[in-house]
């Protein structure tokens, strides 16, 4: 019987090839549906990976502020939602008050604003405007764990001075120099010098934060006379003194920070261990919209494939008369359409899947995402695309086993 | 005993008025190891009843014993088990499927049968060697001469090994030099102890068979016991009114048997051994 199966799927592989661009045309749904699901989980996978080694990076202690309702939590303070456009439209803000509220509340190390100064720097005679410029205190390589590459941050002595440290990117995007100590830039009519260079940061795309290596940090001070105090705080990080304490200071800032603002929670206090839980919920929104275009696809893949095989069955009337009369059984002719079917179908996954490799290298190559395909995920394309090719190879070849031989003799 | 035993069968076609009768009541019993040549005119149901024999069809009334086995009314996939192992069938038109090699035809039905791989191409091979094509195993049917496919389907039909071998028109689309091929392989085997039983147009070909029987409007006019060697007394008086030049010709032998059978249907002691039934009896019981 085993013999029998591997001649049927030779038999199905070559008219599958016989008919080349039938045969990927109607693997066209198939092959979308698998490239969707394949390149979305994938995506999500990188992410996921991405974050969670951000987060171990800068610890599970770290503590972020922002304005605005960004979640919604449950009584007991689990994220339920993620709010994607009202996080950014609600007109709650973080105020002076508040950073010397947090830096005071009880059990917390350090408390560092990043306040977002808008416009562009001259750089010799050019205006680049696509860096961000965030004013921020000296404890930032503290709170971000990260390391100064060259040179040195603003300590709590000259942060009234001028000076700035950059990221990677611009360093080489603006400056174009490795190492841009001590050239300078004009930003708001006043110049700048370039004091630090940090060491890359890792970013992890699709979180909520600013791409640090694309940004130029000043002193806080310095920020907020430039733009007489109108520079928005778009975040506070902070640290407790105890990392198993993080839990009872993020309540106590909330508590302080509710006050400040009348008793409105028009901001958001997260965890470093909760960013984790905001991006997955950004992506399962994602994976959930893109799973129901790959559905659908699926669908519409599968019913090509029925119809093809319909066709086909018309076609080769006479062929399945020939096995009839030389003995082949209604059961042995259902199994062969069936297995064209899901050959037809399995290849759709196989390029599918192929395709999806392709795309993830583009990805790597060309953007910061670093998507993962695992196994599972193949498995999975492999055993959807099975399952399609059965559920939809079956009317035909049912039509194709029902046939009277003789009847199907006739057809020419 | 018989291997075919046939009572009163009747096959219609369509309903009521429309009812179309390609066989009426035909009785007919076949002995092991004859080789029994079917003939006439076109239209009088001859397929009708080889693919009776052969199981492909079922008769509408009737009973048909097939080596002593009730089969008139077997299901479909017990028919198929059943026409794979005992009946090997021989199509005018050869059948074989286009995309397999000569060898790969001939082993299909010892796939069907649950054959392995190794063995079954053995097997097919020798059938192939059998019927003389061993050089051939690896050719596609488009690149076989007509006599030679024919040869590959009978080696196909030959491979399950089936007691009995039916061929509808044969040589219909072969030569003359085909048509010997043929007609001499099926006489092998017919010595060697199959039951044969195929129709023909030819009746020339009535030499190579041992019983010859007749049929016209789904009945059978005729059915004559012959030397191996001879032409059939029947034919060989309806030949006396054709040209002796067209003997090999299919329509020549067809046109002839339509003059020999009604009109001679008094004269001749041999014919019209059996009186016609009136086909509106059968119409009137539905
Ligand atoms: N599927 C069918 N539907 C209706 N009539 C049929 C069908 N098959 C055969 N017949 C009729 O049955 C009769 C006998 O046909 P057939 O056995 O093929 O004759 P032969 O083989 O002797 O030429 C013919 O009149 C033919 O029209
Ligand atoms: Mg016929």
């Amino acid at each position: 019987m085993r013999s029998l199966t591997r001649g049927n799927v030779k038999t199905a592989i070559a008219s599958v090839r016989s008919a080349k661009w039938r045969s990927l045309l109607t693997m066209m749904g198939i092959i979308i549906g698998i490239v969707s699901v394949v390149t979305v989980v994938s995506i999500g996978e990188g992410v996921k990976r991405q974050v969670v080694s951000q987060m171990n990076h800068l610890g599970k202690d770290l503590i972020t502020v922002r304005p605005g309702q960004l979640v919604n939590r449950d009584e007991k303070g689990t994220i339920t939602g993620v709010n994607l456009f009202s996080g950014y439209t609600t007109t709650g803000a973080l105020s002076d008050k508040d950073v010397s509220s947090i830096q005071k509340t009880k059990g917390v190390k350090l408390a560092v604003p990043l306040s977002i100064v808008t416009g562009g720097i001259d750089v010799d005679g050019k205006t680049y405007n696509n860096a961000s410029i965030i004013g921020t205190t000296p404890q930032l390589p503290e709170a971000l764990k990260q390391k100064i590459a060259y040179g040195d941050f603003f300590n709590d002595s000259d942060e009234n001075q001028n000076g700035a440290i950059i990221g990677k990117s611009v360093a080489t995007g603006i400056f174009d120099d490795d190492i841009p100590l001590g050239r300078s830039f004009e930003f708001h009519g006043e110049e700048f010098i370039v004091r630090g260079v940090f060491e890359p940061f890792k970013n992890a795309t699709l979180s909520l934060d600013t791409d640090f290596n694309n940004a130029i940090f000043i002193p806080y001070p310095v920020a907020q006379e430039l733009t007489e105090n109108k520079a928005a705080i778009y975040e506070v990080l902070a640290q407790p003194n105890d990392p198993d304490q993080a839990n009872t200071v993020a309540a106590a800032i909330k508590d302080n920070v509710k006050s400040n603002h009348g008793n409105q929670e028009d901001f958001t206090v997260l965890k470093q261990g909760e960013s984790l839980s905001v991006t997955s919920n950004i992506l399962n929104l994602l994976t959930r919209l893109i799973g129901g275009i790959a559905a659908i696809s699926l669908l519409v893949g599968g019913i090509g494939i029925m119809n093809v095989m319909l066709v086909s069955v018309t076609e080769r009337m006479h062929e399945i008369g020939i096995r009839k009369a030389i003995g082949a059984t209604s059961r042995q002719i259902r199994n062969q359409f069936l297995i064209e079917a899901t050959v037809l179908s399995v290849a759709g996954g196989v390029i599918g899947v192929i395709i999806s490799l392709v795309i993830n290298v583009m990805l790597r190559i060309f953007t910061d995402i670093e998507p993962v395909i695992s196994w599972q995920v193949v498995a999975l394309a492999a055993g959807v695309s099975l399952v399609v090719g059965i559920i939809f190879g079956t009317a035909p070849a049912l039509k194709a086993a029902r046939k009277d031989p003789i009847e199907a003799l006739r057809h020419e | 005993m018989s291997v075919i035993e046939l009572q009163d069968v009747s096959k219609l076609y369509g309903f009521g008025d429309a009812a179309n009768v390609a066989l009426d009541e035909v009785s007919l019993s076949i002995e092991q190891g004859e080789f029994v040549a079917v003939m006439g005119p076109s239209g009088s149901g001859k397929s009708t009843l080889m693919n009776i024999i052969g199981l492909l069809d079922r008769p509408s009334h009737g009973s048909y014993n097939l080596n002593g086995r009730k089969v008139a009314r077997l299901r479909p996939n017990q028919a198929a088990k059943y026409r794979r192992d005992t009946i090997g069938f021989i199509f005018q038109s050869f059948n074989l499927l286009p995309r397999l090699m000569a060898l790969e035809n001939v082993a299909l039905p010892l796939a069907y049968k649950g054959v392995g791989l190794t063995r079954r191409t053995r097997l097919a091979s020798d059938m192939l060697a059998r019927v003389g094509l061993q050089h051939r195993e690896y050719y596609y049917p488009w690149q076989l001469s007509g006599g030679q496919r024919q040869c590959v389907a009978i080696a196909r039909a030959l491979v399950n090994d089936p007691a009995l071998i039916i061929a509808d028109e044969p040589t219909g689309n072969l030569d003359s030099a085909g048509s010997r091929l043929v007609m001499e392989l099926l006489s092998e085997l017919h010595k060697s102890g199959h039951t044969i039983l195929f129709v023909t147009h030819n009746p020339e070909l009535t030499r190579y068979a041992s019983r010859v029987v007749y049929m016209h409007d789904g009945t059978i006019i005729h059915d004559e016991k012959t030397k191996i060697g001879e032409v059939a007394q029947a034919v060989r008086r309806a030949m006396y009114n054709v040209s002796r030049t067209t003997v090999e010709d299919d329509l020549a032998g067809v046109s002839a048997l339509m003059n020999a059978v009604p009109s001679h249907d008094n004269a001749s002691t041999a014919l019209a051994s059996k009186p016609r039934k009136k086909t509106s009896k059968r119409r009137g019981k539905k």
